[in-house]
C-alpha cells in the first residue's frame, strides 16, 4: 500500500508551484507556530495547514497526520502532566512515584502542555502537506548543482524506500505462506534477507542512475526553469503570514501565560492575527473554486433571466 | 566525437570483436571470443537458453560491463564508433539505451515527466531542449496521457514505455533490451515489440533484443543471433535460424515452426503471416478441424470432472488500496475448482489473477461473499522470497520436509545451499516450502497455486515445470504409480504466457478487469482471441487446435 505521505502529482496550485514557493508557504506556517504560544494563534495555524492539505487534494495526508499529531500532542500533555508540578490550580496529587517523585497534576501543566502539542501537530500537519505535495525530483533538480552528492544520495533513498518497503511486504507475505512444516522464519534471517535484497536492489538502482548519465559532470544549463504563476501567490502570502506575525509578536499579540495560573489574552491583536493566519490556508485553493458559490449563484440567476 | 556525428555516422551501431568476459570469482568466463556487427537501422534477435550469455553480452554493450561488474575483458567493444571498454555508461548513453527486465528498479524519479527528462538533464542541456525532446518521445512511445503521473501508480507495461523513453530520449542510434516483455501480459507484450519495429523503422534507431518468447518478435526481426555457453552458435536471417534450432537445439523452435516441421512443411514460417501465406500457397486455408475427435483435446487423461471441489468462490468481492483510493480489484467472482484439475488462470496485468489466488491463500479478506479452500499451498511471483536460511535442510527440517522436498524432486539437495541451486530448483525448493506440513502423508493439500511462474525461464525450464504440475496433478503419464492419481491437488496457475498454458493447462479462466469473462477447456479458450490465443491457433485458426501437435495432425489430414 502506498505510503500516505507519497508525493501525488495533481493540477492543484501547490503541486504546481515551484518548491522554493511552496517550502516558504508551509515554513511560514510553521513558523507562526513556533513563535506563538498563544493556543488560538496556534489552532489558527493548525487550521491553516489542515485547509491547505485539503485544498491541495492530500486528503489521506492530512487525516494520518492529523491523527499522528493528535497522538502525539496528547502523549506530551500526559508527560508534561506527569513530569511538571508547578502551577496553582491542582487538579490530582498522585502520591509519591519512582523516578518521577511526588505527582500532582495541575491544570496549568496541562494546558502548557497542549500547547507544546499543538506546536507539534501544526509542524507534522505542514511536513505531511508538504511530503504529499511537493514534487521530490523538483527539490533535488534545485539541490543538484549546490550539492551533487547529497542530491545523489537523496535520489537513491528516495527510490530505494518505497521499493525496500515493498519488499519486506513481499517477504512478510511469502512468511505467511510458508507451510506448517517449514522452518520459522524468525526476525533475524528475514532481516538478514530483506537486506540483501535491498543491497541487489540499489545495485540496480545505482546501475540505472549510472546509464542515466549520473556520473558525468555536466554543465548546468544556462537559463533557469520556468516558474508557475502560483509562486508570487504563495510568496506573498508566506510573506504577509510573516509579517503579521512578527509585527503581532512584537505588539504583544502572544499574551498568554500558563505559571503559575493560566492566564490567554483574547485582545484584538491576537484575533486580528489568528484570523489573518487562518486565512492563509486558503492559499492553495483555485480561485474559481473558492468563488465557486458566488459563481454557481450567478450562474443560476443568469439562467433564471 | 560530437553527439551528431555519433548519431548521423555510418559507422556500425555496434561492434564487438573477440570479446571474452568473465565475472569475478566466476569459474567459467560468461562470454568467449564473440564476434557481432550491428548495423545501423537493424533490427537483431538475441536467442538461447538462459545463461547462455544474452544479458551480459548487452550489458558489455552499453558499458556495465565491466565498469559497473567489474570482472576481467578481453577483446573489442565498439559502439558507434566509442570504444566500450575505455568508455563509462554515462559516455555511452548518448550512442546506446538499455532497458533490463524489471522496470521497478529502472526507474529513479518520482514522476514519468522527470524520469525521461533526467538523462537530457544530466547532460546539461537546456530547459527548452528537454521539454521538446520529453514531448516527442512521450509521443512516439504513445504514453503523453503518463507524463504527470507518479511512477508508483503504473501498471507493469506503463512503467516499461516509461523507461524506455528514459533510454531513447538522448536518440541514441542503439537500443538493448534485456527480455523487456516477460512481465507483461500478451497485450503489452506484443504492443512493445511493434512499438520497437515502428522505432526502428521511423527513426532508424538499430535494436538488439534478447527474448526467450521468439515467437513474439521473430517477424519483427531482421537477423537471429544465438547464444551457447558465452559463444555465438548462430548468426542469420530469421528463416535460417528456424531451420538451424530445428537440428541445433529444438527448444529454440517457435511453436509455428515446430507446427510445419512436425506437418512436413517447408520453409519453416518466421510468423504468423508467413504461416498463413505458406499455407495459403500449398492450398490449404482451412485445414479440418478435428476439435471433437480428441485431436483438439490437449489433455486426454484429463481427470473425472465430478473430483472434489477444493476451491469454490462465490460472488467474491475483493478491494484494495492501489495507491491513491480504494478499488474492486475482484467484481463478484464465482468459481469452482476441482481437485487434479490444471487451470490456467488468464487476463491482463491487473485482471485480478494474483489477488484471486492470494486471497484463495488468506492473503486478503473479501469484502463480500465467501471463498472456501480446502487448503491451499501459494508459490507467490519471487520464490527467492521464501528462501531464508542457508542450507536446504534447515528450511525444511523434520519428515515434513522431507516429504515436501520429495514431490518436487530435490530430496537429495538438502544439505546444498539454496544460493547454489538453479532457478528451477530454487522455484522448486520454494514450493516444497509451500506445501511442508500441508500435506497428508504423500497426499499434496486441495489446492497448489502458483502464481507468473515462467518469468524469464527458457523452454527447457519451462517443459520441466510442465512436468512438475502434471506430476502435482496426479496426472498418470507423469507418476509411476496410478494410484497416486487419486492424491493429487488441483494446480492453479497464473500466467501471462499462453504457450506455456496450453502445455500444462486443461481449463483456462480469463479474468478481465475482476471478473471471469471466459471459462472452459484450454483448447477451446486458447484458439477463440487474438492476444489469449497461442501461436498454432492464430495460424490456423481452427476451434480446439492450440499446440504444435494437434495443428500438424490437422494439417496431415488436410492434404
Amino acid at each position: 500500500m502506498k505510503s500516505p505521505f507519497a508525493y501525488q502529482p495533481r493540477s492543484r496550485p501547490l503541486q504546481l508551484a515551484s518548491p522554493g514557493a511552496a517550502v516558504a508557504y508551509l515554513g511560514a506556517i510553521v513558523a507562526v507556530a513556533f513563535l506563538y504560544s498563544n493556543p488560538l494563534v496556534l489552532i489558527a495555524a493548525g487550521v491553516a495547514a489542515v485547509a491547505a492539505g485539503l485544498l491541495a487534494g492530500a486528503r489521506r495526508a492530512v487525516r494520518v497526520a492529523l491523527k499522528m499529531g493528535l497522538a502525539l500532542a496528547l502523549l506530551i500533555v500526559v508527560v508534561n502532566a506527569l513530569v511538571v508540578s508547578r502551577g496553582e490550580t491542582v487538579l490530582a496529587r498522585l502520591g509519591d512515584w519512582p523516578l518521577f517523585g511526588q505527582v500532582d497534576v495541575t491544570l496549568e501543566a496541562i494546558v502548557a502542555g497542549a500547547s507544546g502539542g499543538l506546536r507539534a501537530a501544526v509542524t507534522m500537519i505542514a511536513a505531511a502537506v508538504y511530503s504529499a505535495c511537493v514534487d521530490p525530483d523538483r527539490v533535488l533538480r534545485v539541490l543538484r548543482p549546490l550539492a551533487g552528492r547529497s542530491a545523489l544520495t537523496a535520489t537513491l533513498v528516495s527510490r530505494l524506500v518505497p521499493v525496500a518497503a515493498a519488499d519486506a511486504a513481499r517477504l512478510r507475505d511469502a512468511a505467511r505462506l510458508r507451510g506448517p512444516g517449514a522452518a520459522e522464519v524468525g526476525k533475524a534471517p528475514l532481516a538478514r534477507r530483506l537486506l540483501a535484497g535491498s543491497l541487489d536492489r540499489a545495485v540496480d538502482v545505482a546501475a540505472t542512475l549510472e546509464l542515466r548519465g549520473y556520473s558525468l559532470d555536466a554543465p548546468r544549463p544556462r537559463s533557469r526553469p520556468a516558474r508557475s504563476r502560483y509562486d508570487r501567490r504563495f510568496y506573498a502570502v508566506a510573506a504577509a503570514v510573516l509579517v503579521v506575525a512578527i509585527a503581532g509578536k512584537a505588539l504583544g499579540a502572544d499574551d498568554f501565560q500558563t505559571y503559575p495560573t493560566v492566564e490567554v489574552g483574547l485582545d484584538p491583536a491576537t484575533l486580528a492575527v489568528a484570523a489573518i493566519v487562518a486565512l492563509s490556508g486558503l492559499a492553495p485553493g483555485r480561485v474559481s473554486s473558492l468563488l465557486g458559490i458566488a459563481e454557481q449563484t450567478r450562474h443560476a440567476e443568469v439562467a433564471r433571466v | 566525437m560530437s553527439e551528431l556525428a555519433i548519431r548521423r555516422g555510418a559507422a556500425p551501431a555496434l561492434a564487438v570483436s573477440g570479446l571474452g568476459y568473465s565475472y569475478p570469482q566466476a569459474a567459467v568466463p560468461a562470454l568467449a571470443d564473440v564476434s557481432l556487427e550491428v548495423a545501423p537501422g537493424e533490427f537483431v534477435l538475441l536467442a538461447g537458453r538462459s545463461a547462455s550469455g544474452k544479458s551480459t553480452l548487452l550489458k558489455a554493450a552499453c558499458g556495465l560491463v565491466p565498469h559497473f561488474h567489474g570482472g576481467e575483458i578481453g577483446g573489442e567493444v565498439r559502439v558507434a564508433e566509442l570504444d566500450a571498454i575505455a568508455s563509462g555508461p554515462g559516455d555511452l548513453a548518448a550512442a546506446v539505451g538499455y532497458l533490463a527486465q524489471d522496470p521497478e528498479t529502472q526507474v529513479v524519479s518520482t514522476t514519468v515527466a522527470a524520469e525521461i527528462e533526467l538523462p537530457l538533464e544530466m547532460r546539461g542541456n537546456e530547459p527548452a531542449d528537454r521539454a521538446r525532446a520529453v514531448e516527442e518521445v512521450s509521443l512516439a512511445l504513445a504514453i503523453p496521457h503518463l507524463l504527470d503521473r507518479a511512477v508508483d501508480t503504473l501498471s507493469g507495461g506503463e512503467l516499461q514505455r516509461v523507461a524506455l523513453a528514459a533510454a531513447l530520449v538522448t536518440r541514441p542510434r542503439l537500443i538493448l533490451l534485456d527480455e523487456p516483455t516477460s512481465q507483461l501480459d500478451p497485450v503489452a507484450g506484443d504492443e512493445l515489440i511493434w512499438l520497437l519495429r515502428r522505432l526502428n523503422e521511423e527513426w532508424g534507431v538499430a535494436v538488439l533484443l534478447a527474448e526467450h518468447r521468439l515467437e513474439r518478435c521473430l517477424a519483427a526481426a531482421d537477423r537471429v543471433v544465438a547464444m551457447e555457453s558465452g559463444r555465438i552458435a548462430f548468426d542469420g536471417a530469421p528463416a535460417e535460424f528456424l531451420a538451424w534450432s530445428q537440428h541445433a537445439d529444438p527448444a529454440l523452435e517457435t511453436p509455428a515452426a515446430r507446427l510445419f516441421s512436425l506437418a512436413g512443411i517447408d520453409p519453416l514460417p518466421v510468423g504468423v503471416r508467413a504461416a498463413r501465406q505458406t499455407l495459403r500457397g500449398m492450398g490449404i486455408t482451412h485445414p479440418p478441424n478435428r476439435a471433437g475427435s480428441g485431436v483438439g483435446d490437449p489433455h486426454p487423461s484429463a481427470p473425472a470432472p465430478k473430483s472434489d471441489p477444493v476451491l469454490r468462490a462465490k460472488n467474491l468481492w475483493v478491494e484494495l488500496d492501489r495507491g491513491e483510493d480504494l478499488r474492486d480489484v475482484l467484481k463478484g467472482i464465482d468459481l469452482t475448482i476441482r481437485r487434479g484439475e490444471r487451470v490456467a488462470l488468464m487476463g491482463r496485468n491487473g485482471a485480478g489473477k494474483s489477488t484471486l489466488l492470494r486471497t484463495a491463500a488468506g492473503l486478503h479478506e473479501p469484502v463480500a461473499g465467501k471463498i472456501e479452500v480446502n487448503s491451499i499451498a501459494l508459490l507467490t511471483q519471487n520464490p527467492g522470497d521464501y528462501l531464508v536460511r542457508e542450507r536446504v535442510g534447515d528450511e525444511l527440517p523434520g519428515e515434513q520436509g522431507a516429504a515436501a522436498l520429495r514431490v518436487v524432486g530435490l530430496e537429495e539437495k538438502i544439505d546444498a545451499d539454496p544460493r547454489d541451486l538453479s532457478g528451477g530448483e530454487r522455484q522448486r525448493l520454494a514450493l516444497a516450502i509451500a506445501l511442508a506440513g500441508r500435506m497428508d502423508g504423500e497426499s499434496l493439500p486441495g489446492v497448489v497455486a502458483l502464481d507468473e511462474p515462467t518469468r524469464g525461464m527458457d523452454r527447457a525450464r519451462k517443459d520441466d515445470l510442465v512436468a512438475l504440475i502434471a506430476r502435482l496433478a496426479g496426472d498418470v503419464d507423469f507418476v509411476a504409480d496410478e494410484s497416486t492419481k487419486s492424491t493429487g491437488a488441483a494446480v492453479v496457475v497464473a500466467t501471462h504466457d499462453v504457450e506455456f498454458a496450453a502445455e500444462f493447462a486443461e481449463r483456462v479462466v480469463l479474468l478481465g478487469d475482476g471478473v471471469v469473462i471466459a471459462d472452459g477447456p484450454s483448447a477451446e479458450i486458447l484458439s477463440g482471441g487474438w492476444y489469449f490465443a497461442t501461436e498454432v491457433a492464430r495460424v490456423l485458426d481452427l476451434p480446439g487446435i492450440v499446440t504444435p501437435e494437434q495443428g500438424a495432425a490437422a494439417l496431415r489430414e488436410g492434404r
